[in-house]
């Protein structure tokens, strides 16, 4: 195999690393820098959700498609 | 640790990956300043509105399948979903968003979404 | 601070040298650590990372834990693997002996539609091949998930939970289906810890 071919199997498998080290793997509560903010930001969404929908609504986030089915 | 390739195909670029997103994949969870906070809000908003879109996608194929849209109703069905397609792009990259943070964890009942 | 690397059950074998690596035992299962670097989140890192979890997968069966996990001590460590050693017994079970393969499967030159109709008639086409290519490789595995693709031109992505010694069956079977479908392109690698099946 050349070098080329090495490195480019690394960066492609890194791909599927990522994947499976930062989404991956067991949680076991601790200093997970990683997602200390996470559970913030989802109580914050959470409580803010019910008002954001009728204001997706109105900015058109949410597709009509009443006539189209 | 040898290379990990077990099946690969002699054009491997195509499976490499040109955005660079290391960095962002972990800033984007350890910033807790306001843009975050709105982008934890689109998260959750365009989440729900990509499970409506599955599960519409999916109704839509199975009355194409039973036969019962005139081509006109599939022409305007499709172009439809091809807008809403276009327009989550939109939004996903405004709000610098991968089609993997569309996606709420629900613990033990695994991912809402599950393609 | 010391940072996790993986579950396994306690007793094991003793720990390969690949850092300085110490046993956190609490009753059957044990969490194993080393202090954490000061490594930020660079391939390299990542790399360094996954090669101790690999070394200490030769010898026995893990779950792999998600990057970053770090405690004050080992005390703390224990604490937090006792408060989920049921779900922690039950995942190892289900991993043991096996390891995880992933496919990536794209669709180079996939044709944009241009109306409505092709639009869903690809939408179809890709949907099937999908199965097409899943289903026989779940079949023969363990356990299979799919995650979510970055765009249409990747068709899947998949992760299977295969028995340590059905991995070139495996292999073979997706050299066969790549042969079946010549318009895509599939990537198996692996194997991995089985990071993607140690939660439920």
């Amino acid at each position: 195999m050349t070098r080329t071919a090495a490195v480019g199997g690394r960066e492609v498998a890194l791909i599927d690393l990522v994947d499976r080290l930062l989404a991956g793997g067991v949680v076991i509560e601790g200093h997970i820098t990683l997602a200390v903010a996470d559970v913030d930001l989802v109580y914050v969404g959470l409580r803010a959700l019910v008002t954001s929908v009728s204001t997706a609504e109105e900015k058109g986030m949410l597709p009509r498609m009443g006539s189209a089915l | 640790m040898t290379d990990k390739l077990l099946h690969a195909p002699p054009d491997l670029d195509l499976f490499a990956d040109d955005r660079p997103r290391l960095p962002d994949a972990l800033s984007r969870r350890i910033d807790a300043d306001p843009e975050s906070v709105e982008r934890g809000l689109a998260q959750l908003v365009l989440t729900i509105v990509e499970l409506l879109r599955q599960l519409m996608e999916r109704q839509a194929l199975r009355r194409i399948d039973g036969g019962t849209l005139s081509d006109d109703q599939v022409e305007r069905l499709g172009q439809t979903f091809m807008e809403l397609d276009k327009r989550m792009e939109e939004l996903r990259t405004e709000f610098g968003l991968e089609a993997e943070d569309l996606n709420l964890n629900l613990g033990p009942l695994g991912n809402l979404l599950d393609p | 601070m010391i940072e996790l690397y993986a579950i396994t059950d306690h007793p094991t074998p003793p720990l390969p040298q690949v850092a300085p690596l110490r046993l956190v035992a609490t009753g059957d299962l044990a969490a194993i650590c080393a202090p954490a670097g000061d490594d930020g989140v660079s391939a390299d890192a990542l790399w360094r990372h996954e090669a101790v979890v690999e070394a200490l997968m030769e010898q026995r069966d893990l779950l792999p834990v998600r990057y970053g996990t770090r405690f004050d001590d080992e005390d703390a460590a224990a604490r937090a693997v006792e408060a989920r050693r049921d779900d922690l017994a039950m995942a190892l079970d289900r991993v043991r002996g096996a390891v995880e393969l992933s496919l990536r499967v794209i669709e180079p030159g996939a044709p944009q539609a241009g109306d409505g109709a092709s639009y869903l008639r690809d939408r179809r086409r890709q949907e099937d091949a999908r199965r097409a290519l899943h289903e026989p490789l779940a079949a023969v595995a363990r356990a299979a998930m799919t995650r979510p693709s970055p765009d249409r031109s990747e068709l899947l992505r998949a992760a299977y939970l295969v028995d340590r010694d059905a991995v070139e069956q495996v292999t073979g079977l997706i050299a066969q289906l790549q042969a079946a479908n010549p318009t895509l392109r599939l990537l198996c690698t692996g194997p991995w810890p089985a990071y993607s099946f140690a939660e439920a």
